[in-house]
């Protein structure tokens, strides 16, 4: 195997090669940056152009793209809260209120550190489990996705601490959201109310924009003046401070890779929910959770790293099975099967060093690509400096068209637009936004998984307890849904023993 | 010289006028194409109709009479009604044209309502490669060894069949294919993509599944599957029945035609200049070798051909409408 990891890297090392994979990682900075567009519009519109190419090198091509459009799309969530792909919402909700104290430099500089180590940490995890990929995948069905999917939800669900009830609600919305559409199970449309576009449901992307991008500058237009309220500290912070806060937080970073990594071999969840997943984690396990979405470095760092580190094991389904974790490898598969490769049992055999090389190309590209964000953050903070007045319209019309631009349907920009509304309020009221992303992504999933495990035991309970998997995932539910209980009788345990520290209550 | 009268002027407009427009009418004919043509394709892309065009469009770029591109767009909205109505509402003048699926269009359009297009009307151009023909396969660890065994287990119990949602074509051909061989079956829908359902019977969440050839072929050759039957008139698969030895010759009737197609009242020379330039790059050593490298056949089909199979795709479907109408 050992030739084969070198062989993959010694592919790699032409000149020919290295050029693609900078230019890949270049198209993925942009379109990564520019909401709506992404790594599966790049692919797709790269798809031509690599015809006449070897097969290796239309892989490192897209490799150099799929590695950097994270990091892309982390610069316009922290400066602008406009995700520019969906899992990089998760990175807004810190990233943003960063940009707004004027520390955006080192919100970037955390982004970009933690998207390198992450992807790393998710290439060596990756090469060690590409062998039992086979296996792995097999492990997980229905009965597995269902209780995932609820695991994922009371994970974020029990993150809204103090907000429960509002949490709930959030959730309760996202969910109602994501059940419109044609119903995969018996057949028939929901809700659709025969409006055509809403046959595959309310699409995701456009919702996001909506929700983060568009009510943020809802919210700045009523509020007036720049971004950074502090024009001194975006001039202090640089890309070192930030470097230095994810070395400060490895084990965040740690965390973040490693559920980046184990969600993402598995064809279930994407990276939306990874990134919310890793987010809500490090709420639940910092001493400080009220801090978060106000700020807390901590909130940029752990998404980030699950991010990338979720891209290079999404890569193990779609590679063994042919089951794309997600519409950027939908188009990825497209392209290796005009290049001869048809992703499943035969392509781990046969192509096993354009994998690697493959793997390579992406970690390199993620590494890269965090460098040039590190060396663009002084010029790139200044944009929090920018007049409301430039930057609103400048910003609403890049979402609007960028979210256009998804399919060129016009019914994107009118879910942005409904959205944005929605996403002001939530934010006028203190709604928990993340909560109605991933009931959001999540909804259509849990529900579909549920009915067919539901069809697999013919309508008994049992096929939730029969595997291994399951009890451990319905056993980690419960404990995370009876963790803020325990807390609770903690605390009042704790305050017994004290009693000195009761008076100053 | 004479003066040059108004009358002169008319005469010598009449005379040239039908001149004028019949060199204006033949340059039009000959001329075809004058610029780019857009090939839509109602899914998105990645999917198994999207890499068929963007391999073959190239190709039959160089068999048209002019150098034009080929430009694909992906219109994936609707589950593909909005490219076919897209397609059927464009100019007829052969610079749109695009592929179907084919009876997938007929069930889309059943689940959906008749709505925006009227697929009779389509002309119809080519179609890219022989229909796809389906398998009945367990996994490799499944107990069942030959269809025998199988259709035993469904007199005792209901057969397990992993399938998509009802709205694609993998739904349609497991309900007819279990009613042909007489199978009693309970279906668990709602699997995404073609590789899912397969994977769910290689993992044993079902007893069998009915999926595509070239979908099963790779999990065969991977040694996760097995197939018990083909529902080809004569099987590829050494060992096993098909539709001949099993008294069902209908069951060769399904298939996932990728049918070619052009909005309705498009001229018959365009038609026929389209044609012949995407049979030739079905013909193409590239179209051929990466054909040969994913078990597809590519087979040429004249336009009058490809309504013909359009037609009976068409009639095949309406018997079993019932079966396919949501619950």
């Amino acid at each position: 195997m050992l030739e084969l990891w070198l062989g993959g890297l010694n592919g790699l090392l032409h000149v020919d090669v290295l050029f693609f994979v900078f230019l890949g990682m270049v198209i993925g900075l942009i379109f990564g940056a520019i909401p709506g567009l992404g790594g599966t519009t790049a692919i797709a519109l790269l798809m031509p152009l690599t015809y006449g190419m070897e097969p290796f090198t239309a892989l490192a091509l897209a490799g150099g793209v799929m590695g950097a459009v994270p990091m892309g799309g982390s610069i316009t969530s922290i400066l602008l809260n406009t995700p520019g792909t969906a899992p990089n919402a998760a990175t807004c909700l810190d990233g943003y209120p960063l940009a707004q104290q004027g520390k955006a430099g080192m919100a970037i500089g955390a982004a970009g550190s933690a998207n390198a180590i992450g992807a790393i940490i998710g290439t060596i995890s990756v090469l060690a489990v590409l062998p039992f990929a086979n296996e792995l995948v097999l492990l997980f069905g229905p009965p597995e996705f269902a209780l995932m999917g609820l695991f994922a939800l009371a994970v974020v669900a029990t993150a809204s601490r103090g907000k429960m009830l509002r949490g709930l609600v959030a959730g309760g919305l996202g969910l109602m959201i994501a059940f419109v559409g044609y119903n995969d199970i018996a057949g028939g449309e929901r809700f659709t109310y025969g409006v055509e576009y809403l046959w595959d449901g309310i699409h995701l992307v456009p919702a996001l924009i909506g929700l983060f991008a568009v009510a943020e500058m809802i919210n700045l237009t009523v509020k007036g003046g720049t971004v950074a309220k502090s024009a001194a500290a975006v001039k202090i912070t640089s890309m070192t401070s930030g470097l230095f806060e994810t070395f400060r937080h490895l084990g965040t970073v740690l965390r973040g890779s490693l559920i980046g990594t184990t969600v993402g071999a598995i064809p279930g969840l994407g990276g939306t929910v990874v990134a919310f997943l890793s987010y809500s984690v490090t709420v639940q396990s910092s001493k400080n959770p009220e801090t978060f979405g106000k700020g807390n470095i901590q909130g940029v760092i752990a998404p980030e790293a699950a991010i990338c580190a979720h891209d290079c094991s999404a890569l193990v389904p779609t590679l063994a099975f042919g089951i794309p974790a997600g519409a950027e490898m939908a188009v990825f598969m497209g392209l290796l099967v005009i290049h001869g490769m048809q992703p499943g049992p035969l392509m781990l055999r046969d192509h096993m060093v354009e994998i690697y090389g493959l793997i390579w190309a992406l970690t390199a590209s993620c590494v890269l690509a965090s460098f040039v964000g590190l060396l663009f953050v002084r010029p790139l903070s200044k944009i929090t400096l920018l007049d409301t007045r430039i930057l609103v319209p400048l910003v609403l019309s890049t979402a609007l068209a960028g979210s256009f631009a998804i399919d060129m349907t016009i019914e994107n920009v009118v879910v942005t637009s409904v959205f944005g509304a929605l996403g002001y309020l939530m934010v006028r009221y203190d709604y928990p936004r993340l909560m109605v992303v991933v009931a959001l992504v999540l909804g259509g999933n849990i529900e579909r998984n549920f009915h067919q495990s539901m069809l697999m035991g013919e309508g008994g309970w049992s096929v939730f307890f029969s595997r291994t998997i399951s009890i451990i995932l319905i056993i980690a539910t419960v404990a995370v849904l009876s963790l803020p209980l325990f807390r609770g009788i903690f605390r009042q345990l704790w305050i017994r023993k004290a009693p000195v520290e009761r008076s100053r209550l | 010289m004479e003066k040059f009268t108004r009358r002169d002027l008319v005469i010598g407009a009449s005379l040239a006028a039908p001149a004028l427009v019949l060199t204006r009418r033949a340059l039009g004919a000959a001329a075809f194409p004058t610029k780019n043509i857009q090939f839509v394709i109602p899914y998105a892309p990645g999917g198994g109709f999207d890499v068929y065009v963007r391999v073959i469009a190239p190709m039959m770029e160089k068999y048209l009479p002019a150098k034009v591109n080929i430009v694909p767009i992906n219109v994936a909205s609707g589950g593909g009604s909005r490219g076919v109505a897209q397609l059927y509402r464009a100019k007829p003048d052969g610079y749109t044209i695009g592929i179907l699926n084919v009876p997938g269009m007929f069930i889309l359009q059943q689940q959906q309502g008749a709505g925006a297009y009227d697929l009779s009307k389509f002309s119809w151009i080519g179609a890219m490669g022989e229909g796809e023909r389906y398998v009945i396969s367990v996994g490799s660890k499944s107990p069942l060894k030959t269809f025998a065994e199988l259709k035993a287990l469904s007199a005792k119990r209901p057969i397990k069949l992993s399938v998509t949602g009802p709205e694609g074509t993998a739904y349609a051909a497991t309900m007819i294919g279990s009613q042909l061989l007489g199978l009693r079956t309970q279906l668990i829908t709602g699997y995404k993509g073609s590789a899912d359902y397969v994977v769910a019977a290689v993992r044993g969440d079902s007893d069998a599944v009915i999926a595509a050839i070239p979908t099963a072929t790779r999990f065969v050759k991977g040694g996760s599957l097995r197939v018990l039957a083909s529902f080809e008139t004569h099987s590829s698969f050494p060992g096993v029945p098909d539709a001949t030895s099993l008294g069902q010759p209908q069951l060769d009737n399904i298939s996932v035609e990728r049918v070619v197609a052009a909005p309705p009242g498009l001229p018959a020379d365009i038609q026929n200049t389209l044609s012949a330039a995407l049979n030739k790059a079905l013909a193409d050593p590239i179209v051929a070798k990466w054909a040969m490298e994913n078990d597809l056949i590519m087979r040429a089909r004249t336009p009058a051909d490809t309504t013909q199979l359009v037609a009976q795709q068409r009639v095949f479907f309406d018997k079993w409408k019932k079966y396919l109408t949501a619950s």
